[in-house]
C-alpha cells in the first residue's frame, strides 16, 4: 500500500508537470531523460568510488597507522547524497557555458 | 560505446534497480531466503551479546535490542552467565559497561554478568570471548546478534572453538512493505554480503 501510494503521488505530479510543459517537444523530453540518466550514472560511479576509497583508507589506517578505523564508516546515507552532488557538479562542468545576454 | 552512452546505461540500470528494490518485494524475498527465521534457542553455558555501537554513553537502537534479547534469554534461564561486549566511544563508558548497568537494572545479578569492551571487530569479539569463557570451561554459547550478521559471526566464533547456538535478533522486519524499509533491507543485505566477501578474501572465514 505504501509503495502504491507513493507511485500514485509521483504519477499525478508527473502528469501535472507534463500538462504544464505540453508545449515542449517530445524530442526535448527525451534529451532531458537522457541527461538525467547520465547524471544518475555519474552519481553511481561516484558512489562506488567513494565507498572504494573509504574502504582502502580504513585498511591503510589499520595497516600503516596501526589505528583501528571501522570499515562501516562508509556505510552512511550521507555518502549517497554527496555522491549525487559530485555528479551534478561534474555534469554541469561538462556542459558548454551559456552565451552572455545582450 | 561512448562515455555518455555508458553513463546512460549505468543510470538506467541504477533507476531500474532502485525501482525493483523499493517498489517490489525483491528485498523482502532476498532477506527471507538468505536469513530464514531461526527456531527457539536451546540452553548453553553462557549468553554472548555482540556489540553494535554506542555514542557518548547512548546505546544505538540495535545495541539496545541485542542487550534486551540477552537479558530475556537470561531471564528464561537459557544460560547462567551473560556476557556483554562492545567498546567505548567518545571517552565515555564502554558499550559493554552501559549494557551491564541496563541488565542490572532489569534484575540480572552482578555475579551473572561479564563486561568485555576489548572487541573492536566481530573477529576480536570471538577472541576475547574465548579468553573470558574457555578458562571457565564454557564452550557452548548462545550468540546474540542481528539475524543478518549471525552467519558470519557464528562462523567466526566456531572458528575460535565455541559450540554456537544461534539466537538472532530481528532488527529489521523482512515483511515490511514500506519502500524506505525495503531500501534499508537491501542496504543491510549488501553490506553483509560485502563483509562476508572481505572476510573470505582475508582468510578469516
Amino acid at each position: 500500500m505504501d509503495a502504491t501510494f507513493i507511485l500514485v503521488v509521483v504519477g499525478l505530479s508527473s502528469l501535472a508537470a507534463a500538462l504544464v510543459a505540453r508545449g515542449h517537444s517530445r524530442r526535448r523530453l527525451r534529451s532531458a531523460v537522457g541527461k538525467t540518466l547520465e547524471t544518475i550514472g555519474l552519481a553511481a560511479v561516484f558512489l562506488f568510488l567513494n565507498i572504494g576509497v573509504g574502504f582502502c583508507l580504513a585498511l591503510l589506517a589499520r595497516v600503516v597507522g596501526g589505528r583501528f578505523v571501522s570499515l562501516y564508516h562508509s556505510d552512511d546515507v550521507t555518502i549517497l547524497a554527496v555522491s549525487v552532488l559530485q555528479a551534478l557538479v561534474f555534469q554541469w562542468s561538462r556542459e558548454p557555458e551559456a552565451s552572455a545576454g545582450p | 560505446m561512448s562515455a555518455r552512452g555508458a553513463l546512460r546505461g549505468i543510470g538506467g540500470a541504477t533507476v531500474a534497480l532502485f525501482a525493483a528494490l523499493a517498489f517490489t518485494p525483491l528485498s523482502n524475498r532476498l532477506h527471507g531466503v538468505l536469513f530464514p527465521p531461526a527456531g527457539p534457542p536451546g540452553p548453553a553455558a553462557a549468553i554472548v551479546v555482540l556489540g553494535s555501537g554506542i555514542d557518548h554513553g547512548v546505546l544505538s537502537d540495535s545495541s539496545l535490542r541485542r542487550a534486551l534479547a540477552g537479558v530475556v534469554l537470561f531471564r528464561q534461564r537459557s544460560a547462567p552467565l551473560l556476557v556483554m561486549l562492545g567498546p567505548a566511544s567518545g571517552g565515555q563508558l564502554s558499550e559493554a559497561a552501559v549494557r551491564v548497568r541496563l541488565a542490572q537494572d532489569l534484575g540480572v545479578p552482578t555475579t551473572a554478568l561479564v563486561a568485555d569492551p576489548r572487541g573492536l571487530t566481530t573477529r576480536d569479539e570471538a577472541r576475547v570471548s574465548w579468553e573470558d569463557l574457555a578458562p571457565r570451561g564454557m564452550r557452548r554459547i548462545l550468540l546474540v546478534t542481528a539475524s543478518e550478521h549471525m552467519p558470519r559471526a557464528a562462523a567466526l566464533f566456531r572458528r575460535v572453538g565455541f559450540e554456537v547456538v544461534e539466537a538472532p535478533v530481528e532488527e529489521l522486519s523482512s515483511h515490511d512493505g514500506r519502500p524506505q524499509v525495503r531500501l534499508e533491507l537491501a542496504r543491510v543485505l549488501l553490506r553483509e554480503l560485502l563483509a562476508r566477501a572481505y572476510h573470505r578474501a582475508a582468510g578469516y572465514l
